[in-house]
């Protein structure tokens, strides 16, 4: 659940800027003669909507509905008396009330008929049985399409302002880092003041996962309780600023950093730089120390964050330079696993990626 | 299931609504859709969609059969495909996705959701237990809020400080809301960048979890002396809260122990506040969703059970106060219920000095 700060910046967030990103949205539309366009966001889901209009749900759901002209309608199935919240919060025309999500577009619909009469929807594999029936069934039953590919392909590059918090949100994962004891001793303690760093910073949300004891397992865990911090272990800090998603991992030893790390962090930074649009195929390059892992993640559909490319995958999904993403590779040194991750804009063809920290 | 003549369950969920998964596999989602197969005998077989989490599934339980796909949802429709003309069920309702409700275990939704809610209504006694440790956590929870609730103080900054303490106490997940302010606040939300102020009505929803199992408590405090005014709206909720709580016992209502706490409003003149205009829910059940069966509203005419376990919350705007939360988590017992959360019940005041 979304418990962190929740607020819209007009400064960081420009109206002009949501406005745009639909305008985009719109000509695609046209373009695929879809008369009007659904997008889902939920808790589990949020970024599609959030990119185009700042709304980010705390809980429950709502459904986007985007014209190919006009300011989009947010069909929310939340209570009547949170909308004056989620008009402070986004960029919308109008907020609807939608107990019952599905029917309520259904109804929406009827009321405002899409012309031409095809509906496009993001994910539409995805969407929630109960918002998809009433629609399946609705005279535009027959006209839902899936528009996941057409809302890709105007989701990246990410502009200015999404590089921007991008770089605030791993700002304040690198200062959570920073607050980490020198000798802690358990997972609770850890995590503690990484939750606290992180949400006094303003973090919309901070998703912790540890490797507890390095030379144990590098598996990264999501803990319930608590565990025995061994000598080396990692962290992993996926965090969330004004609806725009960072992941960073960082490896700490409290006997001081191996040497075999400073070497592992600067192959890291190399390896990240050279990736860009052209050889995502090749995956990591690296020196000395085996890659066990990686994976390549940016946003363009509804989850924070998706797979480009990974290790375990022989092709990739394309990214064009300029795309906002996450790298995280996990190397087998002689002296045990090492584990990194930080957010970059991925270079064009021939170009160096940038990474934001 | 062999009761329901089902081979195999396909459960669905993703990081919001994990407790199907939770209750079924014993897993929890962070990221992505997550599919279970559950079978009569024998170990799950799980479809994510991440490696990290695949890695991370087979990490907690070694024997799970844990797989990933970039597209689960697609891995789970060939799954299915590929278990022939075995009974196969699908749940449940809210997290079935399209493509997997498009075909033939369409008709399964329904009874399938229902089974599991039957099963997961009424809590076993290690279910309880958890729920005790939550509600332990919950009245902790509030205490470090109510310190941390001090003149000049964002709001975020309250909730960075409960959801610091309850990281030092191993819990991963709370959910919360809060609000502050005056007669203009008609409910919660997350926190704003508001500071808090003297005079304000500071409240909150705190919900921990542990081991899964969410355990709630409501409160509202104020920033200084309450005044006559909120002292008289507070004796109100109490009342309701205690009225609502005696109506909780095994053969009432859902919808018996809203009426409870409704006629209070009405009897006070407040009829009009406990409307949806201006409230949602008099309370729900809990367990290993934030908000579950049964919601607290007069016209649910589900009968309470013995362990069930519910928060009964009189929320709602009070026309000269603001926004008032006060509630209590609950679990039901053979001659009514037994009150596990343990914060008194006042109107708390927080110093301005």
């Amino acid at each position: 659940m979304r418990r962190g700060l929740i607020s819209w910046s007009r400064d960081e967030v420009p109206p002009s800027v949501l406005e745009g990103r639909v305008a985009r949205l719109q000509e695609q539309m046209r373009n695929a003669d879809l008369g009007a366009m659904l997008i889902y966001t939920s808790f589990a889901r949020p970024s599609a909507v959030a990119w185009l209009t700042h709304f980010v749900p705390y809980w429950n759901e709502a459904l986007l509905v985007v014209f190919p002209t006009g300011a989009p309608v947010l069909l929310a199935a939340f209570s009547k008396r949170v909308h004056d919240w989620i008009r402070s919060v986004s960029h919308v025309g109008e907020v609807r009330s939608a107990p019952d999500l599905g029917r309520a577009a259904a109804a929406f619909l009827k009321e405002h008929p899409p012309q031409p009469s095809r509906v496009g929807v993001l994910e539409l594999d995805a969407l929630p049985w109960p918002v998809a029936e009433p629609l399946v069934k609705s005279e535009y039953g027959r006209g839902l399409v899936d528009a996941t590919g057409l809302f890709a392909a105007i989701r990246q590059p990410a502009d200015e302002v999404e590089i921007r918090l991008a770089r605030r949100a791993a700002t304040i994962a690198v200062q959570a880092f920073k607050t980490i004891p020198r000798e802690a001793k358990r997972a609770s303690e850890l995590l503690s003041v990484l939750e606290r760093s992180a949400r006094l910073d303003g973090a919309e949300e901070v998703l912790p996962r540890l490797a507890p004891d390095l030379r144990a397992n590098a598996t990264l865990r999501r803990l319930e309780g608590d565990a025995l911090l061994g000598e080396r272990y990692a962290v992993e800090l996926s965090v969330a600023y004004k609806a725009t998603w960072v992941r960073i991992t960082r490896c700490v030893s409290n006997q001081g950093v191996p040497p075999s790390w400073r070497g592992a962090a600067e192959r890291f930074v190399e390896t990240a730089e050279r990736l860009n649009e052209a050889n995502l195929s090749l995956g990591p390059q690296l020196g000395p120390g085996k890659p066990v892992a990686w994976t390549l993640e940016t946003c363009r559909g509804s989850p924070p964050l998706s797979i480009v490319a990974t290790g375990e995958t022989p092709s990739p999904s394309a990214l064009s330079g300029g795309s906002l993403a996450c790298i995280s590779l996990q190397l087998d040194l002689d002296d045990g696993a090492w584990l990194g991750g930080a957010p970059l804009i991925l270079g064009s063809r021939g170009q160096p990626s940038c990474l934001l920290i | 299931m062999a009761e329901e003549g089902i081979d195999v369950l396909v459960v669905a969920g993703n990081p919001w609504r994990s407790d199907y998964l939770r209750f079924a596999a014993d897993i929890t989602p962070v990221e992505g859709h997550a599919f279970a197969f559950i079978q009569c005998e024998g170990p799950a077989r799980i479809i994510v969609e991440h490696p990290a989490e695949a890695a991370r599934l087979r990490s907690e339980q070694a024997e799970l059969d844990v797989r990933w796909s970039l597209s689960a949802i697609e891995e789970t429709e060939t799954a299915i495909r590929e278990l022939g003309k075995r009974r196969i069920a699908i749940a449940p309702l809210a997290a079935v996705p399209y493509r997997l409700a498009m075909g033939r275990l369409v008709a399964s939704i329904g009874p399938a959701t229902a089974l599991l809610d039957r099963l997961m209504l009424r809590k076993s006694p290690s279910e309880i237990a958890a729920f005790r440790r939550a509600a332990v956590l919950a009245d902790e929870g509030y205490a470090v809020f109510r310190e941390a609730a001090r003149v000049g103080r964002p709001e975020y900054a309250l909730v960075a400080e409960v959801e610091a303490f309850f990281r030092s106490r191993g819990c991963p997940e709370n959910f919360q809301i809060l609000g502050s302010g005056g007669r203009e606040v008609r409910g919660m939300h997350p926190p704003t960048e508001r500071r808090l102020a003297p005079g304000d009505l500071v409240t909150t929803e705190l919900t921990p979890c542990v081991d899964g199992y969410y355990a709630q408590i409501c409160r509202t405090l104020v920033l200084g002396e309450p005044s006559e005014a909120q002292q008289r709206a507070y004796a109100v909720y109490d009342e309701a809260l205690t009225a609502g709580i005696a109506a909780v016992r095994p053969g009432a209502t859902a919808g018996d122990v809203a009426r409870a706490q409704n006629e209070v409003f009405r009897r006070h003149g407040l009829g009009d506040y406990v409307t949806s205009e201006y409230t949602r829910v008099r309370g729900h059940g809990l367990g290993l969703y934030v908000d579950g069966r049964p919601a607290l509203l007069e016209d649910v005419d589900l009968n309470l059970e013995p362990d069930m376990t519910l928060i009964v919350h009189p929320n709602t705007y009070h026309p000269e106060v603001g926004y008032f939360v006060h509630g209590d988590s609950v679990r039901v017992i053979s001659d009514g219920c037994e009150v596990v959360t343990r914060t008194p019940r006042r109107l708390l005041s927080v110093p301005l000095a």
